[in-house]
């Protein structure tokens, strides 16, 4: 905890005084109800189940060219890469993290500081996957958040002070965290990040009070869930059943699969789902198998982390279509009859409608513009690959100066990347932030790795359109059709959050905090924030008057790769804020 | 005035100056957070060497009881005496590639650690076609440093337990017996796709050769394949295990040997020469022979020197 400076320090705890006065500690109950109370956000994915819907209707399309800026707080420091939380609001004050696994504690009427926590990282820390943080959980009095070097830290709400650490996994063996945990039945739940050093992603369960590990299940084929009692470890079942089944030799025991972008939780089928990442090595040659469960979606027990179901969006994954992303439960009508099912935006340009209790397929359709890699799904929702030129080469194989370049779209970095979607019940349509590009892979001639030779990959991302690479698309799941899109020049990578209002919230990298009719796609408003948006958009009301926050600070992933992408993206500033919008009082009847 | 004491006096100045600038630029520099220009005078006058060297990584280097050990570990020593400066050792997280370990160490500083930089980093593979890569646009990778004093020649191993095989005459018998690796190198990739695959499940994999080394020992495996000089470590770690060093060939591998020297900042060439002089002279006295003999490795001078040897014989 970095100590406030003197001047500000009584102002400070005055203050945070003054707020847990009336503060009421979060409960399992609000967190459930998250998605249909007005007055405060406490879960990431505003309700469990990650449909980021705010049943709020002050703020609509007639009045939200009368947003206006509240206030706006600087993260401080020279540390402003990537800013892709989103904020947590709970009884008048802002919980929010920054990059390099910061967390602050802002007062939501003012902007004044209460609190901030600088999570001390180990030096020699080699990050995976830059050093953004995706949002903290609350429970009880406690905040608590992931950090680069793969602990839990649980704080006070009202003081910042630690209350307790776990260590999730060795940050010294490749993990990390970067995705907000979520909270449920008492239980904080995370995943971790990990890079190609040989990790096995895994979910894993800790009592949110005394931070002790409840269960951990593994989510490569081969290894051992647990569940913990009175500090036993017992064993609770092999990932798959046994090893070896998808997989050659002994590389599941080093299978990759990382669940770095955190879970969803449905209470109605009382499943958490979970994405997971690409399988290791990179050259999918290696490994003939499906490799389960990497790029897979799995519903998880959160009693005792049994998985029960999976389904896997690329089996034996050669593109790194890292299959994290999102499983947004909701429910429709088709002949008269509801329908329980969750959505899934993937990696690699499919969209898939699963049956959220039995995680079998109802449909998939693309996305994205083209797809090259496969040339459909079947009626299991499998791939359908490309097998003439959709893989790339056997680096083995290749002789001469250059292996063969193979030409893949999506890119790596997805049809979708980690930015969240939206479901709004009054349309039935889905908000995807997407983008349009495609990657040249090659087996590099000349590789190094450690002082020794290697054979490596290289490539390249180039976008599919001059004029644009991301595209904010309204999708029906129903029908698959694209019922309207919103073209912008720079790839989006920040979270969509719509409203009752009949809006769409998103930010663009151009510095934009924008709203659309979500009915039409039409632009409705837009404010500069002074640098990329890359977080994800929250509303609430304070005091009888709609609020919207947003994080900006550009980063992430994107300017961490070259290519032509860079030339759109390399004139964007960094930066490091929390903006706050409201509607006031006045101006919610609009003339 | 002669000119000696001119000399003297200049050098002393010199020197003020240097250590002036020298602690201005520190001083600036920590609040710039940007990565510290440390040039061969800048280096001489702050007294230490900053030597690169993957952490964890016998017999190149390692840390033992605080200190740092291995053949990476004792140039470095030998650079800095010789340039009069203390030997600092910059222990390196390895990245997947050797790009990116000369941009986090080298050049640029990785983003959680701008400043954290080697003057020197060893180790690195000595290769034209490497050095003067171009990426999609064009560009040159990496031109933002300077590869240069090859100090070694390094090759592919396999060690292996007799008990279990006899010999190893081709790297088909590991259709049959089980072999490790480290994860994630090229004996991995190797032995994981030759052969149309056929000894993909004979792979064990290991954090580190020596962890595959105890396995070995313990018999759980039959050979290990890694660089020469991490197998002729093992060895010398195990004498009286009856672990023996295999010499067969490996086809269809593209590299078979590789030269290895050390790598500056190119705009640290001054300080890349006195390097270069120092490394030269070690492998033409028969010095660098010498350390790798203490550590009880063969030692194969780099190809680099097959040319220049060669015409100097004549």
């Amino acid at each position: 905890m970095r100590s406030n400076r003197i001047g500000k320090q009584f102002a400070a705890s005055a203050l945070a005084l003054a707020v847990s006065f009336g503060a009421q500690a979060v409960t399992d109950q609000d967190i459930l109800n998250d998605q249909d109370t007005a007055d405060d956000v406490v879960s990431y994915g505003m309700g469990l189940q990650g449909q980021r819907y705010s049943p709020i209707d002050t703020l609509n399309t007639s009045n939200v060219k009368s947003l206006q800026p509240a206030w706006a707080f600087s993260f401080g420091s020279e540390k402003m890469r990537g800013q892709e939380s989103q904020p947590m609001i709970k009884d008048g004050v802002m919980y929010v993290s920054a990059s390099y696994s910061r967390v602050y504690a802002i007062d939501a009427m003012t902007g004044e500081e209460i609190w901030q926590y600088d999570a001390r990282l180990p030096d020699g820390i080699m990050p995976c996957c830059d050093v953004v943080n995706r949002g903290v959980a609350l429970y009880d009095d406690l905040v608590v958040f992931g950090t680069l070097d793969a602990k839990l830290v649980a704080l006070n709400k009202d003081t910042g002070k630690v209350v307790w650490i776990k260590k999730v996994a060795d940050y010294q063996a490749g993990y990390a965290i970067t995705a907000a945990p979520i909270v449920v039945k008492g239980k904080i739940i995370t995943g971790v990040s990990g890079g190609e050093f040989g990790i096995v992603g895994k979910v894993e369960a800790y009592d949110a009070k005394t931070g002790d590990l409840v269960w951990t299940r593994p989510t490569v084929e081969g290894h051992m869930g647990y569940v913990y009692k009175d500090g036993k470890a017992v064993e609770n079942g092999i990932s798959g059943g046994k090893a070896g089944l998808t997989w050659p030799g002994d590389m599941w025991k080093n299978g990759g699969a990382a669940t770095w972008l955190g879970g969803t939780y449905d209470a109605d089928t009382d499943s958490l789902f979970f994405g997971t990442g690409n399988p290791a090595p990179w050259n999918s040659h290696l490994r003939p198998g499906d490799n389960l469960f990497s790029s897979s979606r799995l519903a998880i027990d959160p009693d005792d982390g049994s998985i029960k179901w999976h389904f896997q969006t690329t089996p034996h994954d050669g593109w790194d279509y890292d299959g994290v992303n999102e499983l947004i439960s909701f429910d429709y009508k088709e002949n008269g009859k509801t329908v329980k099912a969750a959505a899934t935006a993937d990696r690699n340009g499919f969209f898939y409608v699963l049956d959220r209790t039995s995680g079998k397929f109802i449909r998939g359709f693309p996305f994205v513009d083209k797809i090259t890699w496969a040339t459909g799904l079947d009626k299991n929702g499998r791939p359908v690959y490309n097998t003439k030129d959709g893989r790339p080469g056997d680096p083995s194989k290749a002789e001469g100066d250059k292996g063969e370049s193979v030409v893949a779209q999506p890119a790596f970095l997805g049809g979708k990347n980690w930015q969240p979607m939206a479901y709004s019940q009054d349309t039935g349509l889905f908000y995807v932030p997407s983008n349009e590009w495609s990657m040249d892979i090659w087996n590099e001639p000349v590789s190094y790795k450690k002082g020794a030779a290697f054979l490596g990959a290289g490539f390249t991302i180039k976008p599919t359109n001059d004029k644009f690479i991301g595209v904010l698309r309204a999708m029906d799941p129903k029908t698959g059709k694209e019922v309207w899109r919103y073209n912008n020049p720079a790839p989006l990578w920040g979270g969509v959050m719509t409203t009752a209002g009949n809006l769409v919230f998103t930010g663009t990298p151009e510095g934009y905090l924008k709203a659309f009719d979500a009915r039409t796609g039409e632009e409705l408003y837009k404010f500069n924030t002074g640098s990329g948006v890359v977080g994800t958009p929250v509303t609430w009301t304070m005091n009888g008057e709609q609020y919207v926050s947003v994080a900006s600070g550009w980063g992430g992933a994107v300017p961490l790769w070259g290519g032509e992408v860079a030339k759109v993206v390399k004139n964007f500033n960094q930066g490091g804020m929390v903006w706050t919008f409201k509607l006031p009082k006045d101006r919610v009847v609009s003339r | 005035m002669s000119e000696g004491v001119t000399v003297r006096i200049t050098r002393y100045l010199m020197a003020l100056v240097l250590s002036f600038f020298a602690s201005f630029v520190a001083a600036q520099e920590g609040v710039l957070d940007r990565p510290p220009e440390r040039t061969y005078d800048i280096v001489v006058a702050s007294g230490f060497l900053k030597v690169g060297m993957y952490e964890n990584f016998p017999p190149y280097s390692f840390e033992q009881d605080g200190v740092a050990r291995g053949i990476d570990a004792d140039i470095g020593r030998y650079i800095a005496k010789e340039l009069r400066v203390e030997f600092r050792p910059h222990w390196i997280v390895p990245d997947e590639t050797l790009g990116d370990d000369l941009r986090n160490n080298v050049w640029k500083g990785h983003y959680l650690a701008k400043r954290r930089l080697a003057d020197v980093m060893m180790r690195v593979p000595y290769d034209k076609k490497f050095a003067y890569m171009q990426d999609s646009t064009g560009e040159y990778m990496n031109e933002q440093v300077v590869l240069f004093g090859p100090y070694q020649q390094e090759q592919w191993q396999i060690g292996f337990n007799p008990e279990k095989i006899g010999d190893v005459s081709t790297i088909a018998l590991f259709q049959y017996h089980p072999i490790g690796v480290e994860i994630d190198t090229l004996p991995d990739f190797y032995l994981s796709s030759t052969l149309g695959g056929r000894l993909r499940n004979q792979v064990h994999h290991f954090p580190n050769v020596a962890a595959a080394f105890d396995k070995l020992e313990a018999g759980e495996i039959s050979a290990v394949m890694g660089m020469r000089a991490e197998i002729d470590f093992e060895m010398q770690q195990r004498t009286g295990s009856g672990l023996k060093v295999a010499s067969n060939g490996f086809p269809g591998i593209g590299k078979q040997v590789w030269d290895v020297g050390v790598a500056v900042k190119h705009t640290h060439r001054q300080l890349g020469y006195a390097i270069e002089a120092i490394i030269d002279q070690m492998v033409r006295n028969g010095e660098m022979e010498a350390l790798f003999g203490r550590y009880g490795l063969r030692y194969t001078i780099p190809a680099y020197y097959d040319e220049i040897l060669g015409v100097q014989e004549e």
